[in-house]
């Protein structure tokens, strides 16, 4: 064996490895290549066994080139290796079965009663107005109910409401107007309160339950005037209803404000035309307002010449209605489930 | 109300008043208008015709041909009624009419053409008598419009009157509010023919004497006899009018009476003069328990709140409200009483309401009409008795009025008008709007000075009374939009409305839907719930007057209205349910007249709590779901514990029933509903309650917290199983074990709880998990052994507990 024959043959042992490693597809081959290259019985092993029976002058030139040729192939069965072990793992998880199109697991899903839904829009619509929330007895007094809104007994504004009787003057409340007095009783101006609550009424048809909601409001200042309600309550509107509705004040008649104000929104079916929901009017009414009558301001011990303010009414129930296109009323105390959880 | 177009016009002085814009005008002005009905749509191609032959169909026995001359030309109709004859006058629909919603053509009936066809009442929707055509009398025209020959050419306005303007519920004050509004000069289109007519205070000498009783109840009666009134039907204008404002026509003289109510506003009544014993009309109280049959065929018991017209005898009327059958006109009448008066609105009101009688004229006195239309209004009718019938009268109006102030003077400040509208208008502006309504005025520097007349003393009493004339009259849109000026300030909830709109929320997070019941409660499912029985539910509040005997108490506990909804879901078909509600319960209050109120959350869940999944098994709701539900509450809101104290209560099972508890005050109750109740319900699953007190909840909520550095030493972590009695419960023992445990115990958790073969019957074992740590080192294991052996041997001595090995 002369020296260039060894060193051609370390070559030509590479050159085989290389071909070998190449055509390597499994796991079990590449053991085999390590084996046929590196292994004891290998012509690498074997020349290196060897080098001892080697001239001296060509040991460390033989040795170099050994060790080279083996780093060489070491190197390339490792990444060979870990290349073949990556394909068998990816091959692994491609063979998981998992139907991604079965259903999820089911977390629980409850819903606000559309009513506590539209009166919590109305009151964040009226704090970012700067109004806070007030609350009153739902059994109420004739005196709070009906005397210090300006209604005194045989008013004829009276049998407009059918009143509930606990006893002869104790009552449950017909409107949530009752707030407004009690708040100003315990307050000083300015007030801006929203006041949210049931009511009662004693009818019940088609169009009529014996409970409502109703949501009643309240500004006194200073310097309040008709044209700052209408601006409050056509914000409200177009928070509520969308800004392209158009608002009307249209007056009326309440015994506790004065001038008096009903408040339409243009009707979002028919576009205004006419159509059986707003009776071919093309308006919807959603709310009774006005200026505070300055009888009020005597009752509670302000003076109305110091004073002004505005308030107004709506029926929660008929602002559902009305946004969401309910056409039973009775449907909002059925409490069926099916109704619920629509909203 | 309702009143048409024609009628209002005869009061103003304008050509072309357009009805659309008339009704938007008053709609914007307060007077809403509902509906405007085209009427005279409905006669198009209807006119009148004359028959002028007639014979039978040849090849129908129950049909004729008619030969109609309609003016213009001769028409061949084929007929299906035999009432008629030659010269006849009748009402022609021609091709193009619509009749009972059916479109007149030329038709061919059994070979004889048809060319239109002869209208019975009813198919001309004037009456219900189908039974022939109508014959119409001699003085129509032929060829005139069907419509405009009976005053049907016309537009009927439905107008909603609100309880402040009495004065418009008639055509009069409508008339005044569409001549401010447009400029059209308000008339009066008729002559007062009563220059002969004198006036007398109460007097016996004459026909009539009128005694009032009491001149509160009635500040004014007026009357007058019409002597040999003729039997003149009603014509059908008048007819016809009546029947398009919704009033039933009956005779000429009835007829009139509700005609001029409905023009003028004051109510009218006709007597038949010789039915009354005397000639004395007396006005008083009614007796208690007094009768009177009243026209309607009706007998009315009466009380001593009530005004009744009288003769010497007996109630003739019960004023203001309806007349009595004994004396009224009927076909015999010869001689009318006609009684015009004015009585105290609220007196009429409270009448009309204990007798569930409302009457036209009772919805008018009981707003308060003006006492100054009587005379106006029997002059009225006695203006349109004698246009129809030629009749001619010479008698007195008698007269009984204690006279009253019917006018005011307010002073109205334009600064006031500025402030409160927030835009100035000038004096020209605000005189002219009040002169318009009839409010005479001058103008003194910036005071307008304003007389009111009578037809408005009720409702224009104060400066800002004007002040809101001026301003519908002066338009509501043509004010300026001006946002408030006013201080900065913050809005929002106070504390209690954040805690309950979170509470809202959290509990529609975890799954729960928000059921709203009515506050009502039928007392047969109150004491089917047994809370009758249970003294802290036993004092429902009850309402005087319900709708039905299911609305008669107000709810003491939301139970029985939440299981009602569990039922009726099940009805649907749904069975897995978890409701909440969060409503006022009421209580009787034993130092107030006026009940407690208190904001209480009800619970509820049946059915399944989860439904069988792929991956996973059916489970049913159970007690533990529900307390669940109030430890998550707990960890979310406050910082102590619920705890539940086993407390029997009779809508509950016996052994699943207990108070809850926060800090040893009682703040609710949790329980499974009693399965007998439930049977006589026939539900039949399980339900599960839980009713919290939210103003006492509040009272112990801590949103705010603090914090609590994180740990920095590790925690050891100690099974520790234990075998006890069945009785012993798992409060008991956590207590113990946390006192026992000292401050390094940090944490106690039930993970299992076990009877069965391993264990000796009559005992359970109770499987804890306890964390210890120390905040300021590691803890060493033969510290921790220390506490552990402590633990065990209080838990021995205590419950005669034994470690489980
Ligand atoms: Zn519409």
């Amino acid at each position: 064996m002369g020296n260039v024959s060894i060193d051609e043959k370390l070559n030509l042992e590479l050159e085989s490895f290389l071909k070998d490693i190449e055509a390597t597809e499994s796991l079990d081959e590449l053991e085999k290549v390590k084996t046929k290259y590196l292994g004891r019985k290998s012509f690498l092993s074997t020349v290196l066994k060897n080098i001892g029976t080697l001239d001296p002058a060509e040991r460390p030139i033989v040795g170099k080139k050994a060790n080279d040729v083996r780093k060489t192939i070491e190197s390339k069965i490792n990444d060979k290796e870990k290349y073949l072990k990556d394909l068998e793992f990816e091959k692994k998880l491609r063979e998981e079965k998992v139907d991604l199109t079965l259903p999820g697991k089911k977390l629980p899903s409850g819903k606000k009663n559309i009513i506590s839904k539209v009166i919590e829009e109305i009151e964040e619509i009226f704090i970012g107005m700067g109004f806070e929330i007030a609350e009153g007895p739902e059994v109420e007094t004739d005196y709070y109910n009906f005397e210090a809104l300006n209604t005194p007994k045989d008013h004829p504004a009276r049998s407009l409401h059918d009143t509930f009787f606990i006893s002869e003057d104790i009552l449950l409340r017909t409107h949530t107007s009752p707030v407004q007095i009690r708040y100003m009783e315990s307050h000083k101006p300015p007030i801006y309160i929203i006041a949210p609550g049931k009511v009662y009424r004693r009818d019940y048809d088609v169009s009529h339950t014996p409970m409502f909601t109703q949501i009643e409001g309240l500004a006194v200042d200073k310097d309040i005037n008709f044209g700052n309600l209408k601006w409050v309550l056509q914000t409200f509107a177009h928070e509520v209803f969308g800004k392209d509705r158009k608002v009307r004040f249209r007056p009326h008649y309440f015994p506790f404000t004065e001038p008096s104000v009903e408040v339409d929104v243009s009707c979002n079916i028919c576009d205004g035309k006419g159509c059986r929901v707003c009776s071919n009017t093309g308006w919807l009414e959603i709310m009774g307002a006005g200026m505070v009558d300055p009888n009020l301001y005597s009752f509670v011990g302000y003076n109305e010449e110091e004073v002004s303010g505005f308030a107004f009414g709506m029926g929660v129930e008929r602002i559902c209605m009305l946004k969401y296109g309910i056409d039973d009323l009775r449907l909002f105390f059925e409490n069926d489930l099916r109704f619920i959880s629509q909203f | 109300m309702k009143i048409t177009f024609n009628w209002l016009k005869e009061y103003l002085e304008a050509e072309n008043l357009d009805p659309e814009e008339v009704s938007t005008l008053l709609t914007m002005s307060g007077t809403e208008v509902k509906k405007l009905d085209y009427v005279g749509e409905r006669y198009r191609n209807i006119v009148i015709g004359k028959i002028i032959d007639f014979y039978p169909h040849p090849n129908a026995d129950k049909l004729s041909v008619c030969k109609v001359d309609i003016g213009s030309k001769r028409l061949n109709i084929v007929c299906g009624a035999k009432n008629f004859d030659r010269e006849d006058k009748v009402a022609v629909a021609l091709e193009g009419a619509v009749v009972e919603g059916q479109l007149i053509r030329k038709v061919n009936i059994r070979g004889e053409v048809s060319e239109g066809m002869l209208c019975s009442e009813k198919e001309l929707g004037i009456s219900n008598d189908g039974s022939g055509i109508m014959i119409l009398d001699q003085g129509f025209v032929v060829g005139e419009s069907f419509s405009r020959s009976m005053g049907l050419d016309d537009i009927v306005i439905e107008l909603e009157i609100t309880p402040n303007r009495p004065d418009c519920l008639s055509v009069i004050g409508v008339a005044r509010e569409v001549s401010v509004l447009t400029g059209a000069k308000f008339v009066i289109p008729w002559h007062d023919r009563g220059k002969e007519i004198k006036l007398k205070e109460d007097s016996l000498d004459g026909d009539l004497s009128i005694s009032i009783e009491d001149y509160k109840l009635c500040p004014r009666y007026s009357a007058r006899i019409f002597y040999d009134v003729p039997k003149t039907p009603s014509p059908f204008w008048l007819r016809n009018r009546l029947i398009l404002c919704d009033l039933r026509p009956v005779d000429l003289i009835v007829d009139l009476t509700n005609y001029v109510m409905l023009e003028t506003g004051q109510p009218l009544h006709a007597f038949d003069k010789d039915l009354l014993v005397s000639n004395k009309i007396i006005v008083r109280r009614a007796r208690s328990g007094e009768k009177i049959r009243t026209i309607d065929d009706v007998e009315r018991i009466l009380d001593e709140d009530m005004l009744v017209i009288a003769d010497e005898r007996r109630a003739v009327a019960i004023a203001g409200v309806m007349g009595g059958k004994e004396t009224e006109i009927n076909p015999e009448t010869h001689n009318v009483l006609l009684e015009s008066a004015n009585f105290w609105g609220p007196g009429i009101m409270r009448t009309s309401k204990k007798l569930g009688l409302r009457t036209e004229a009772s919805n008018r006195f009981e707003k308060k009409i003006d006492p100054m239309l009587t005379i106006f209004a029997i002059k009225r009718f006695e203006d349109l008795l004698t246009k129809i019938t030629g009749y001619k009268s010479e008698t007195s109006i008698y007269d009984n009025f204690r006279r009253v102030q019917r006018e005011r003077k307010i002073d109205l400040r334009l600064a006031k008008v500025k402030k409160l509208l927030g835009k100035e208008l000038d004096s020209h502006t605000v005189s002219n709007i009040l002169k318009g309504l009839g409010i005479e005025n001058t103008v003194e520097r910036d005071i307008v000075k304003a007389t009111v007349p009578s037809f408005r003393f009720e409702d224009l009493e104060r400066e800002v009374d004007l002040i809101e004339e001026i301003a519908r009259i002066y338009g509501y849109e043509k004010f300026d939009i001006i946002p408030p000026v006013c201080s900065l300030r913050k809005g929002g909830y106070s504390f209690q409305q954040k805690v309950i709109k979170n509470l809202r929320q959290t509990l529609c997070d975890i799954g729960l839907n928000e059921v709203i019941n009515y506050s009502f409660l039928s007392r047969s499912l109150f004491e089917s719930f047994g809370l009758h029985l249970e003294k802290e539910y036993s004092n429902p509040v009850k309402i005087l007057n319900p709708i039905t005997e299911d609305f008669e108490l107000l709810r003491s506990s939301l139970l029985p209205s939440m299981v009602r909804n569990v039922k009726n879901n099940i009805n649907h078909g749904i069975k897995d349910i978890r409701i909440f509600e969060i409503s006022r319960i009421f209580r009787k209050s034993e130092n107030s007249k006026a009940p407690v109120e208190k904001n209480t959350l009800g619970v509820i869940l049946s059915g399944r709590a989860k439904a069988k999944g792929w991956d996973e098994e059916e489970e049913f709701y159970n007690y533990y779901h529900l307390k669940g539900i109030l430890e998550f509450i707990s960890s979310k809101f406050i910082c102590s514990d619920f705890v539940i104290n086993p407390q029997e209560y009779r809508f509950f099972h016996p052994r699943v029933s207990g108070d809850v508890l926060i800090e040893d005050s009682k703040v609710g109750i949790i329980g499974k509903v009693h399965p007998v109740l439930l049977e006589k319900m026939e539900i039949e699953q399980d339900i599960f309650y839980l009713e919290l007190n939210l103003d006492d909840f509040v009272s112990k909520v801590e949103f705010e917290r603090k914090f609590k550095s994180i740990p920095a030493y590790p925690s050891v972590e100690i099974d520790l199983a234990i075998v006890v009695d069945e009785d012993v419960k798992n409060y008991e023992i956590e207590q113990e074990i946390r006192k026992s445990g000292g401050k390094i115990l940090r944490n106690v958790r039930l993970f299992d709880v076990y009877r069965g073969k391993q264990i000796e019957p009559g005992k359970k074992s109770m499987a804890y998990s306890l964390v210890f740590r120390e905040e300021e080192r590691t803890l060493k294991d033969r510290e921790v052994e220390i506490v552990v052996e402590k633990i065990l041997d209080n838990l021995k001595r205590k419950f005669g507990a034994r470690l489980r090995s």
